[in-house]
């Protein structure tokens, strides 16, 4: 079975790994932000509540991530991510990616280096999945391993938009999605 | 004098409009984040019992203790420390779950309150505070139990 990680390139982060690298790992400490640009207003939100797993052998790769769980500045704000006709988090409490690395035989999990993972697999968000294909890196350093991500989503292709009032002309139709990681060995 | 009278009004009228417009805007703009500790607790609860909760019936659990708007239900949880770490915003993150359980509850806490975890050790029986974000159940895909996660935690006098 194989599941996919995802997204393009952002930040680094180490961890530390107290076996040889292989089988499981297990991440409980995570940042997850996104960030939407429009004329009218920059919005920023940032979640540090996920779960995440990768297995190094088989590449596959899962994040768990709490929608409840992301923090905005504005209060107003976050009421309204939360709300039926956004997010709707009290129905859909979690975020989910399941993927696989597609090149994990070119990563080496027990070598310090930085490594391009080609992840594919599905986003589900407010109950629709989508099929994603995305780039990250994996850096390995000391016996630490770290993820790294930056994606765009369109809000649209999960259910998510809005045709007037001010979502339509404060939220981007597209949302940049910026994910770290770190990893221990499970 | 009519006519004054009546433009009197108009005006009076409208310049209450527009505060009262401005006003609800700016609080709307402004509005602060409900502080936590400040308000009441909901729920009164060993992690044990709302681990059990909500694998028993995640639905209705979810139903019971998230908000539609976010600002979910606050508990105070009762439990044994298993674990203490620190999250990527430099806050302390502590597991409270019990030997035998399937999961347990994590709370984190806030730059004003971490201090507090520094007197904790794992296996000390503490009672914490804070608002639910998700709740415990199994997954399948990451092939584990996820906890219970609480947020803007605070150590309460033990219940």
């Amino acid at each position: 079975m194989k599941k996919i990680i995802l997204s393009t390139i952002s930040l680094a982060l180490l961890m530390t790994f107290s076996a040889y690298g292989q089988g499981k790992l297990k991440s409980s400490k995570s940042h997850i932000k996104f960030y939407s640009h429009t004329v009218a207003e920059d919005i920023e939100a940032n979640n540090y509540s996920s779960v995440s797993t990768i297995d190094t052998e088989s590449g596959e790769v899962v994040f768990s991530v709490p929608m409840q769980g992301f923090e905005f500045e504005k209060s107003t704000m976050q009421k309204h991510f939360n709300q039926e006709n956004f997010l709707d988090t009290k129905n859909h409490p979690k975020g989910k990616l399941v993927g696989r690395i597609t090149n994990v035989d070119e990563i080496d999990f027990s070598k310090d280096g930085v490594y391009q993972a080609n992840v594919e697999g599905k986003l589900s968000i407010k109950g629709e999945s989508r099929s994603i294909s995305e780039k990250g890196s994996i850096t390995v350093k000391n016996g630490n391993i770290g993820v790294e991500s930056k994606f765009n989503v369109t809000l649209a292709d999960y259910g998510i938009s809005f045709v007037k009032g001010k979502p339509s002309t404060n939220v981007a139709g597209e949302v940049e999605v910026t994910v770290i990681a770190d990893y221990l060995a499970e | 004098m009519k006519k004054k009278k009546i433009i009197k009004l108009v005006l009076g009228v409208a310049i209450i409009g527009t505060l009262i417009g401005g006003g609800s805007a700016a609080y709307m703009f402004y509005r602060p984040h409900r502080d936590v500790q400040a308000a009441k607790t909901d729920y009164s609860l060993t992690n044990s019992e709302i681990v059990k909760e909500y694998l028993k019936d995640r639905q209705a659990a979810d139903s019971k203790y998230l908000a539609a708007d976010g600002d979910s239900k606050i508990l105070e949880v009762t439990g044994t420390v298993n674990k203490i770490s620190e999250n990527y915003n430099d806050q302390k993150v502590i597991l409270l779950k019990e030997d035998g359980d399937h999961a347990g509850v994590s709370a984190t806490f806030t730059a004003e309150t971490n201090h507090k975890v520094s007197y904790l050790e794992v296996g000390q029986m503490v009672t914490v505070k804070g608002v639910i974000r998700s709740g415990a159940a199994f997954d399948e895909d990451l092939g584990f139990y996820e906890n219970v996660i609480l947020e803007k935690s605070d150590l309460v006098a033990q219940k």
